[in-house]
């Protein structure tokens, strides 16, 4: 066993960026004679793992340039007939025909109505950046708003409520411990730092160190694997039942124990707004902002009086203004909480009330209120204890409160955003020195954060719910869904009906997505596509490219993409949340394109042009890295190519460094301790009273009413006041249907791409959980079922998926376990063909399971479970 | 079943007989494959060859028979020594094992037999064949052979049903037991009667002895650890249940049990004793696939 | 001569599989052979059980059952502690196999060579290359060899195994979360012996007498 070096003639490692999950960790590729052999991560950089470390999965990246099934040419179906078990037919077309087919329909479309034209990327394959283009693409072709419409994102399950309140709170996109600060960290339904999620590596590196210096680290999750198998602790929950919990430790915060950060409440809370008996704000007579009772003075002020120290900001008590009985918001708060004791909590979240109170007493404990802590000479707050959510708690109809239930846990110790609590990134990012690109957050109405780095809906300002919807996605109406929900719903022609959506779409373009299949119920999504003429860039034929697909044209993988912006505009998946230098990476090809596929950004560009619209899309380029250097501006008439157009970006956005940074793949500059704590240093208030809600709730519902939407939505969800609702999928268990299954995301797997790289494959087969269904292993025994059973899982509606039985013992009882999004057909990824089950079918596809605030899917569904 | 769970209860559950979920691979008890399962069968064969040809030798010894020493001879050589061969990953470098004799039981194994083929052949071409002084040292290096094959097994720590005590007077006494029967139905089919019969009083002291130390093995082996214990139970259930009930039990006690009590006292006929010899043959085979298959490993992810 | 060992700090390891995949590209394995593994499992009962997730990789026991086994001398312990086969003596009689308790040895045969990680579809330009660069002998046993030739290599450019990238085992570099530590255990200053100290580092199956040179910590 050596190395035959003498046979070697090449071999060199090539920087660029992983693109197995959303992440983007840096990465670098031996290539040797011509032939990528290996990849590891990047030692110098801090995306990413420790050292030159990378994931399995991202290691494994090498499958997708190696792949035989990679798609060759264009593909053209040549079967009429759509649908789930028919053969497409393909027929293999040249570029140009291609190209030429989509343009000409685009164009005849264009005639009508361009928002009858979806552009969509995907976060489904990879952080094959850039993200966040389709939206500006689409602009260009005059679609007014793409209706938040991500068919082939992390689909619903992914963070709509988390976004929302992200974005609402921290300004950011996503949520982390400090971890190098913390001491006490509680995850609910969140892998952070020991699996999937944004920066994954980079969390899992800064935990490994958290952990290695003794924090504890509590995990509430159904089950006892990712993060449960990995904590101090794992608390077994029920799905959707976080609400619960969280509240009942509030309420043991600010009404048993009495011990908050009062002065942050004052300070960085609406808390002290005055609101109306209706719940509303009282708001200036004149400036209409809302207005704070000085303490001290005895007077009410407008909240951003210069002359309103924050200690006398009143947080309870009864006033007037202008004739009208007025309380701060914190008052009905607080009195709203006393009805969440412990044992009620108990009972719905089957967590034991001895354990709720353990942790909050080990929350309030920890949280060192009043400590303050001196970094690189600046001093904050110091709170070392942080919870934090991701996709499972949020991911249900009622996934808006349970967000706001377990942020409400940080507000109360003011552990938000500063040393040892829960920070928000990534939120702003610094130019490089001597060069421009730069995005830092503002201050907005009410003094809500407005996020600088944000995809899809803003968060704030919240604008006004208005009639007729223009796109699929209606989020005229649904001002607060992240991304849109109604397009998977089975009501999605009577929603768009009677809100007056007009622009029925006519064609798809998209990248990698599988929607059929990643997103609820398969045969509803079939439905409400199928009319569509769907073209799609894909690396393999996938299940949705062969139901559905008219044109499919092969795109780089990453390891083949020479793409300088893939982490400029993608640093909210990537970042690291921690008192590290800023870092960016590109994307370097490290072998020729596989037969003839192309970069997705360079046929974007190509249809643009045929269309007749690029210089419309090029003048949105410009605006959007803010190219300010006439020099460096993409002229009218100019047709680039996506790397020509990185020649002169890069220079503006690195400067002088430009070649360096292309060189080497990657730039790193410094970051200051006030960018990692930066929204101590501004002055914004949390909108923990979700005023807003109210508003929404009048603005919606009079539309509603006026065009008689008649489907049963919980209208009581828009309450400002974090409250329990019941998620539905609990709503529909009874004797038959006595389980809920859920699912969660596998270390090994993004979505369902990962299922046909052989090296993933391979290895997760000797992984217990991945392929398998989990039970808990006294339930299945009680059951009759054993390891290796093959059982079929079926939910109210009929729609039913078989798998093989793993039992398990860290896994609730009364709960189904599922990884991630197996049972695949597509006969163009044979290696993932069959393997693991499909949880996303289970998921009913109505609209009553929709969170109606935020447009969570509610992600857990009940069923029952019998022997094959 | 659909066709999805087909694919992955393929893949999930190997076809290849083991029985091994792959995520279950020495986190459970694992059975050990390389030395019985696919090429492995080789040497399960080799071994018993070896041992047999050896026992026949053996007992020729006492009763100065030499067919019998050159049957054995040929047995342990070409049938046990060939297949053993033919399961190398290299054959043509099978020298290299004689070269260090000192490395490993299996190289002082091979040394052994290389001893037995030269003295066995100088016995077997010599006039005075049976030589007191030869017939000890071949006593010694057939001793010596019968429990190379239970020996090499018996220093694999790592596998605590072949390194259990009983697993050597076992593999010696079945040797000698199987030889012995050889020999005697090849006396009853080539000399006079009461030779035959005369020999049954030996054929059963050591037909019980076999006996006794099946029974010792699985007993010991059950009670010296727990992973002793997942053997012994393996033995018992699953696909090699059949084999230890009508091989080892059936055939390799049972039946040679009820011909040994017909022929009770020297009854002996030719009939019987080739059944006898069949069933012992099929027995001891059985004895040593149901052995050799269900040694398991102690799983690495235990409480530590 | 230092003693080449590593300690694996389980508190840390994740199971993401870096280990295992990372190490099948360094030594282009074909499917189904591992030379680093990760073994996941669980103990105690429902609801205060735990998960267990434990790497393995051959453990280069200083008294290893393997090189007892060895009818030819072709396993043997180097002189820096690494447990080493030389594929030119190597008879393949699998005895080293069948002995070692930590089931590290994969015999390589006609049947192993020729299997592709697309099945059916031919050999990638990566299993080829690999056959090329770092072919393994048919009819010998192969394992974990922790990187041996980029150990040599990095001491021949004058790095340190367990610090510097190009001198340590690719499951070492690979690892995100710093779980393996690489270095000498004849130095008693090293970093390992230090965490072997502090953390009360553990072999696995110490019991069987074959002193590994991999250690755990949790």
């Amino acid at each position: 066993m050596t190395y035959k070096t003498d046979e070697i003639w090449e071999d060199k490692w090539v920087n660029t960026t992983c693109g197995v999950c959303y992440c983007g960790c840096g990465a670098k590729v031996r290539v040797v004679n011509g032939v990528p052999v290996k990849i590891e991560g990047i030692k110098e950089s801090t995306m990413g793992g420790a050292n030159a470390g990378l994931c399995g999965k991202g290691t494994a990246g090498l499958m997708y340039y190696h792949d035989p099934n990679r798609i060759k040419k264009p593909l053209l179906r040549t079967n009429p007939e759509k649908g789930i078990g028919v053969d497409p037919k393909w027929k293999e077309i040249e570029w140009d025909e291609a190209l030429d087919i989509i343009a000409t329909r685009m164009k005849k479309i264009m005639e009508d109505d361009p928002n009858k034209i979806l552009f969509t990327n995907q976060t489904m394959r990879a952080s094959d950046g850039p993200h966040n283009h389709p939206y500006f693409y689409a602009q260009a072709f005059g679609v007014k708003n793409n209706g938040n419409f991500i068919i082939g994102g992390g689909s619903l399950h992914c963070g709509n409520a988390c976004h929302m309140l992200g974005g609402l709170i921290h300004g950011a996109w996503s949520i982390a411990p400090d971890w190098r600060y913390t001491k006490y960290v509680l995850k609910w339904g969140s892998s952070k730092g020991t699996g999937s999620g944004h920066s994954a590596m980079t969390n899992a590196r800064l935990r490994a160190d958290a952990v290695r210096r003794g924090i504890k680290e509590i995990v509430f999750d159904p089950m006892g694997n990712f993060a449960g198998g990995k904590a101090t602790e794992w608390v077994a929950i029920l799905p959707g039942t976080d609400t619960a919990v969280g509240l009942a430790i509030a309420n043991y915060i600010v009404n048993i124990r009495g011990e908050m950060d009062e002065i942050y409440l004052k300070a960085k809370t609406n808390f002290p707004y005055l609101i109306k008996d209706d719940g509303t704000y009282m708001r200036h007579v004149e400036s209409k902002k809302p207005l704070i009772f000085d303490s001290r003075e005895g007077k009410v002020k407008e909240y951003d009086d210069k002359s309103l120290a924050f200690e006398d900001c009143a947080l309870d008590g009864e006033y007037e203004y202008e004739g009208e009985k007025v309380r701060p918001c914190f008052v009905p708060f607080k009195e709203h909480l006393k009805q969440y004791t412990i044992e009620w909590a108990a009972d719905v979240s089957t967590v034991p009330a001895a354990k709720i109170l353990e942790v909050a007493k080990g929350w309030l404990d920890n949280a060192q209120i009043g400590s303050t802590i001196t970094l690189e000479g600046k001093t904050y707050p110091y709170r070392p204890v942080s919870s934090v959510t991701f996709r499972g708690s949020q991911g249900h109809s009622n996934g808006i409160h349970q967000v706001a239930a377990i942020d409400l846990m940080s507000q109360l110790v003011g552990a938000e955003d500063v040393p040892g609590g829960t920070l928000g990134w990534p939120a702003i990012r610094r130019a490089y020195p001597g060069g421009n690109y730069e995005q830092t957050c503002t201050v907005g109405t009410d003094g809500v954060i407005v996020p600088s780095v944000f995809y899809s809906h803003d968060p704030w300002p919240v604008h006004a719910p208005s009639y007729p919807a223009t796109n699929m996605g209606c989020v005229d109406l649904w001002t607060h869904c992240t991304l849109s929900h109604i397009p998977y719903v089975e009501e999605m022609e009577y929603i768009h009906e009677k809100l007056g959506m007009k622009s029925k779409p006519e064609m798809i373009f998209g990248i990698s997505a599988n929607f059929v299949i990643s997103n609820s119920d398969w045969a509803t999504a079939v439905k409400n596509f199928k009319d569509c003429f769907v073209v799609q860039l894909d690396l393999w034929v996938n299940e949705t490219d062969q139901a559905i697909g008219d044109i499919i044209l092969p795109d780089v993988s990453y390891l083949e993409k020479d793409c300088w912006s893939s982490e400029i505009d993608a640093f909210f998946f990537s970042g690291s949340p921690s008192h590290e230098d800023w870092y960016v990476h590109m994307q370097q090809p490290v072998a020729k394109p596989v037969g003839e596929s192309r970069f997705f950004m360079d046929v974007y560009i190509d249809i643009a042009n045929r269309v007749g619209v690029l210089d419309k899309f090029n003048a949105k380029l410009n605006s959007y890295y803010g190219v300010q250097d006439p020099e460096l501006q993409i002229k009218p008439g100019e047709v680039l190519t996506w790397k020509q157009i990185g020649e002169r970006f890069l220079k503006w956005v690195y400067g002088k460094d430009a070649d360096k940074v292309q060189k080497q793949g990657y730039a790193t500059w410094n970051k200051a301790i006030d960018d990692v704590y930066w929204r101590w240093n501004i002055d914004t208030r949390c909108p923990v009273y979700m005023e807003y809600l109210i508003h929404d709730k009048r603005g919606m519902k009079k539309i509603f009413d006026e065009v008689g939407f008649d489907l049963w939505m919980d209208w009581d969800q828009y309450t400002p006041l974090p409250t329990w609702f019941w998620p539905e999928s609990h709503k529909d268990l009874d004797n038959e249907f006595d389980l809920i299954a859920f699912s969660y995301r596998d270390i090994l797997h993004t979505n369902n791409t990962t299922f046909q790289n052989p090296y993933i494959d391979e290895v997760s087969k000797m992984c217990p959980y991945t392929f398998t269904i989990t039970l808990n292993t006294t339930m299945a025994k009680q059951r009759g079922l054993k390891d290796g059973d093959i059982i079929w899982i079926e939910n109210k509606y009929g729609v039913k998926e078989n798998g093989i039985v793993k039992t398990m013992e860290a896994q609730s009882p009364k709960v189904v376990g599922i990884a991630g999004q197996g049972g695949l057909w597509a006969d163009g990824r044979p290696i993932a063909k069959g393997k693991g089950a499909n949880f996303c079918k289970l998921l009913p596809a109505k609209f009553r399971y929709f969170d109606p605030v935020a447009g969570n899917m509610e992600t857990a569904v009940a069923v029952k479970i019998y022997k094959d | 079943m659909s066709n999805k769970i087909h694919h992955l209860v393929q893949t999930m559950f190997p076809p290849d007989g083991s029985g091994l979920k792959p995520y279950e691979w020495m986190v459970n008890p694992t059975r050990q494959q390389q030395w019985i399962d696919n090429q492995g069968i080789f040497l399960w064969l080799a071994f018993f060859f070896s041992e047999i040809g050896a026992g026949l030798y053996f007992v020729s010894l006492f009763y100065e028979f030499k067919a019998g020493l050159i049957l054995g001879w040929l047995i342990t050589l070409i049938l046990g020594g060939a297949i053993h061969i033919l399961y190398l990953g290299n054959p043509l470098r099978a020298w290299r094992m004689i070269m260090k004799p000192k490395t490993s039981e299996l190289s002082r194994g091979i040394w052994i037999i290389g001893v037995f083929a030269v003295m066995g052949f100088l016995q077997i071409i010599s006039g005075s064949s049976f030589n007191v002084v030869f017939n000890i040292i071949m006593g010694i290096l057939c001793l010596l052979i019968i429990s190379h094959g239970f020996a090499t097994m018996n220093v694999i720590r790592a596998l605590p049903a072949w390194s259990s005590t009983m697993v050597l007077p076992l593999s010696v006494i079945s040797g000698v037991w199987v030889g012995y029967q050889l020999l005697q139905f090849m006396f009853v089919v080539s000399k006079p009667a009461e030779i035959a019969s005369g020999m049954e009083v030996w054929a059963e002291v050591f037909f019980f002895a076999y006996v006794l130390c099946i029974i010792l093995y699985a007993w010991g082996t059950y009670h010296s650890s727990e992973i002793g214990k997942e053997s012994i139970i393996m033995q018992g259930t699953g696909e090699l249940k059949r084999i230890s009930l009508i091989g080892v039990g059936g055939l390799g006690v049972a039946l040679p049990l009820i011909l040994t009590l017909i022929m009770w006292g020297g009854d002996t006929n030719a009939f019987w004793i080739f059944l006898r010899l069949a069933s012992v043959f099929a027995g001891d085979l059985a004895v040593r696939y149901v052995i050799m298959k269900s040694a398991v490993y102690k799983p690495l992810l235990t409480r530590q | 001569m230092p003693r080449w060992g590593m300690v694996i700090d389980v508190k840390r390891c994740i199971a993401c599989w870096g280990c295992t995949i990372a190490c099948k590209e360094e030594h282009f394995l074909p499917p189904g052979v591992f030379f680093n593994r990760v073994l996941i499992g669980e103990t105690g009962k429902f609801p205060s059980s735990s998960k267990l997730i434990y790497p393995i990789l051959c453990n280069h026991c200083s008294d290893a059952a393997c090189v007892e086994a060895c009818p030819t001398g072709a396993t043997y312990v180097r002189e820096d502690g690494i447990v080493a086969i030389d594929d030119t003596k190597c008879v393949g009689c699998r005895a080293c196999l069948v002995s070692c308790p930590y089931q590290q040895r994969t015999y390589y045969d006609q049947k192993v060579k020729d299997k592709e990680y697309f099945p059916g579809q031919g050999k990638t330009e990566m299993e080829l290359i690999g056959e090329k660069l770092y072919p393994f002998k048919l009819g010998t046993v192969i394992k974990c060899n922790f990187c041996s030739e980029r150990i040599e290599d990095g001491l021949k450019k004058g790095l340190t195994p367990g610090k510097d990238e190009d001198a340590s085992p690719a499951c070492v570099n690979i690892c995100p979360v710093n779980a393996r530590v690489f270095g000498d255990l004849d130095d008693p200053n090293s970093e390992i012996n230090r965490m072997i100290m502090e953390k009360k580092g553990k072999q696995l199956r110490k019991e069987f007498g074959t002193e590994p040179a991999v250690y755990y910590i949790d």
